[in-house]
């Protein structure tokens, strides 16, 4: 028996706000899809919201990926924020030197039904 | 024609003897009337003749030949008056015409043979002054079997030499040769197709020549290169009465030495008897398609030669062989070297030495027909070497199709050439950057113990994203341990570039932070996004005061052990190649004698195992109160690979230092 991982993803869009929750495990044999998921999510999006919440594992090659749309979204002007997942998984962005206040995290996606999105 | 000459005489004899002015008319078994001949005896005649001939009789004329060939049977009009010439006559411009034939009397027979009426005979007298009775009609009537029979004879050699002619034709303008001769006999009949195939100038010349002669004007050989005679054709075998097999052979003409692929086909002829009374030879040129098709089976052939092994020597044996004898009765393939000399790496069938040796033994002079050389080049590449191909003994030409082929085959040994050469080239970079990227052997530090720990994740399983590194610099040593994110040819570059950029900045900076902004500057350098963390450490001891500054980018804690408790240490920071500028915190640690400090990547951590991963706490367990860094490393390695199930996709370094006591 081993531990495997697997990784599903769900996509939410409301108007040009686009909302991506990951379920699973993001590590080097996920992250193909996350890639994906986070191409779809992008296109023509106003704000990109990556939901850590449900996330069993990251490793850095997600905190790759995370970092690299954060160069993308300064880059093209859209906003890039992550929802805060488990102790765990925030393990990982500390030791990779970003702070608990960082403004890259929020509490919680924006709400389907539009409107301001929350700190 | 046949008929004509039948017609003209058959009317000579009637004309003046019998009658003064004659008809011959004709009727075809499909009932067609051809007037064939009109004779006319006295002045004036040739205009009656031609006159008569255009003539046609009114088909329902009462009298004379309309009524001859209605009623089958012979009349007779005695006296011939004006109303029988009205009634014979179509308009008054043929009545005129009859009038001046100066009819007196006149007898019109049908002519019959093998129970059908095959024509019809006019027969009349005037100008002469005779007359006709019953006794003429019946003359006539005799005469006219005969004429039957006659017309009916030349009538069907008529058709018969019709046919011929055709036939004739026919195999004169065919492509394919074709020759009749007697079994084991004489050549009865050749079209000017054979003559050209057969290098002579015309059908005639076939004719007179026997079959042994025409032999004798090639050497004939099978496919598979056994010289033929004769009788092993199939006109021999066709000759006995059986029919052959179509059969190719390969056929050089003696004088020139030109090549053709002919198909043989033979079919005996037999009489009433069942005897061959003679034999059909068609003799189809082939040479085109075969040349072609032994062309695309030599470029197949010497193709898979040359792609079954990277060993061009081995492989190019092999072309060389497979062009003799189908292309050539030698082949030689050389290779210029990088020092520019020039060698020969295969060579196949009788070349310049089998005739040199044959020279010497006969002490003859001996010329070869032909050398054909090619180059071994790519397009827009100078040559690396050349393919040579010659004729010796087969007596063969070269030509232009041959050409093409060999250029062809050169072209594609030097393809062969240059892949195998790149390939080695590659597996030598190849290996000499593994060999620059595997973990390096542990120094001796004075006052200092070290052990370490490399295993890289994946199939290849000698350099992977994750290095170590230790080496003095000024003031002391660093301890480097990093990660590279990511796998592949390009991790192990980047892999590469950070242990070379910490060691050369480690060096010359002697400072961590230093070391860790110099290969930040270099990442972000790189095209996309370089990720590296890092775990930087630097022992300076001086006078029993060993310390460690030890900075963090990215990367996990490394544990410091004193009396055996595992402790983390270090700030976070970012990993480097993210951000143009970073704020990476140095620690600076007492090392006391006893104490370790383990350094390690976070595929330890991430280690797959039944349930979870391996985790921080179990590495911490793991440690507590390991005596050295020998048993540290062994405790690692161990545990993990105990909790470790299935293959896993990262790499793990670990490097254990410890301070020693002072002796």
């Amino acid at each position: 028996m081993r531990l495997t991982s697997h990784l599903s993803l769900n996509l939410r869009r409301t108007g040009d706000v686009s909302v991506v929750r990951a379920r699973g495990d993001i590590d080097l044999s996920t992250l193909a899809e996350a890639m994906a998921a986070l191409d779809t999510a992008r296109e023509g999006a106003g704000a990109l919201f990556l939901d850590l919440r449900d996330l069993d594992f990251m490793d850095t090659s997600g905190l790759r990926l995370i970092i690299e749309e954060q160069r993308r979204a300064a880059a093209a002007g859209y906003r890039f924020a992550v929802v805060r997942g488990s102790r765990k998984v925030q393990r990982l962005f500390e030791i990779a030197g970003f702070a608990a206040t960082d403004e890259l995290f929020v509490e919680a996606p924006p709400p389907p039904t539009g409107g301001g999105d929350p700190a | 024609m046949l008929l004509g000459e039948t017609v003209a005489r058959l009317l000579e004899f009637v004309v003046p003897v019998f009658a003064d002015v004659a008809t011959l008319d004709t009727i075809s078994p499909e009932g067609d009337f051809r007037r064939i001949g009109s004779r006319v005896e006295g002045p004036g005649r040739e205009e009656l003749e031609r006159a008569l001939l255009r003539r046609r009789p009114v088909p329902e004329a009462p009298v004379g030949l309309p009524r001859a060939l209605a009623s089958a049977q012979s009349n007779l009009i005695e006296r011939v008056s004006d109303d029988n010439l009205r009634a014979l006559a179509a308009d008054e411009a043929d009545f005129e015409l009859l009038r001046a034939l100066e009819l007196r009397s006149a007898v019109f027979v049908p002519l019959r043979a093998r129970g059908r009426t095959v024509g019809a005979l006019a027969c009349g007298v005037g100008t002469s002054g005779r007359e006709y009775g019953e006794a003429d009609l019946r003359f006539a009537e005799v005469l006219s079997a005969r004429l039957a029979l006659a017309l009916d004879n030349a009538g069907l050699s008529a058709a018969v030499s019709g046919l011929e002619q055709r036939l004739e034709a026919t195999l004169t303008n065919l492509a394919e040769a074709v020759l009749v001769r007697e079994p084991g006999g004489p050549i009865v009949f050749a079209n000017p197709a054979a003559a050209r195939l057969l290098g002579l100038a015309s059908a005639a010349e076939v004719v007179s020549a026997t079959a042994e002669q025409l032999m004798g004007l090639f050497d004939v050989f099978d496919e598979r290169g056994l010289p033929l005679r004769l009788d092993d054709l199939p006109s021999t075998h066709a000759g006995r009465g059986v029919q052959a097999r179509p059969m190719l052979v390969r056929n050089v003409i003696r004088s020139t030495g030109e090549q053709r692929w002919l198909l043989h086909k033979a079919t005996p002829v037999f009489d009433a008897e069942g005897q061959p009374v003679l034999v059909v030879n068609v003799i189809e040129d082939l040479t085109e398609v075969k040349r072609a098709e032994l062309a695309q089976r030599l470029l197949a052939e010497a193709g898979h030669a040359l792609s079954s092994s990277l060993d061009y020597r081995d492989t190019l044996q092999q072309v060389a062989e497979l062009a003799v004898p189908g292309l050539a009765d030698w082949c030689a393939v050389l290779v210029r070297g990088d020092d520019g000399v020039i060698e020969q790496v295969a060579e196949a069938g009788v070349g310049e030495h089998a005739v040199a040796a044959e020279v010497i033994g006969t002490g003859d002079a001996k010329l070869l027909a032909g050398v054909l050389t090619v180059p071994l080049a790519i397009a827009g590449q100078p040559a690396i070497g050349a393919l040579s191909l010659a004729i010796a003994e087969s007596g063969r030409q070269f030509d232009e199709t041959d050409l093409v082929l060999a250029r062809e085959l050169g072209h594609r040994v030097a393809m062969a050439i240059e892949n195998a050469r790149l390939y080695a080239e590659r597996s030598l970079i190849a290996t000499t950057l593994q060999r620059s990227l595997l973990p390096p052997e542990l120094p001796d530090i004075p006052g200092f113990r070290l052990a370490g720990f490399y295993q890289a994740a994946g199939e290849q399983n000698d350099v992977g994203g994750d290095f170590y590194d230790v080496f003095e610099v000024p003031g002391g040593w660093m301890v480097v341990v990093g990660d590279v994110a990511g796998r592949g040819a390009e991790a192990a570059a980047l892999t590469s570039l950070s242990r070379y950029t910490l060691r050369t900045a480690g060096k010359l900076l002697g400072d961590p932070i230093a070391a860790l902004e110099q290969l930040n500057a270099a990442l972000r350098e790189q095209p996309g996004l370089s990720l590296v963390s890092v775990c930087c450490v630097l022992l300076r001891g001086a006078d029993g005061d060993a310390v460690a500054d030890l900075v963090l980018a990215g990367h996990p804690p490394p544990l410091h052990l004193r009396q055996g408790v595992p402790r983390p240490v270090g700030v976070f920071a970012p990993f480097l190649g993210a951000y143009e500028r970073g704020e990476w915190t140095p620690v600076t640690l007492g090392l006391e004698p006893g104490d370790q400090l383990v350094l390690y990547t976070d595929g330890v951590l991430d280690t797959v195992g039944e349930r979870e991963r391996f985790g921080e706490e179990r590495l911490i367990e793991t440690l507590r109160d390991a005596a050295g860094p020998a048993e540290a490393v062994a405790r690692i390695e161990e545990a993990v690979g105990r909790f470790a199930e299935g293959p896993q996709v990262d790499d793990t370094a670990v490097i254990v230092v410890e301070r020693l006591a002072d002796s």
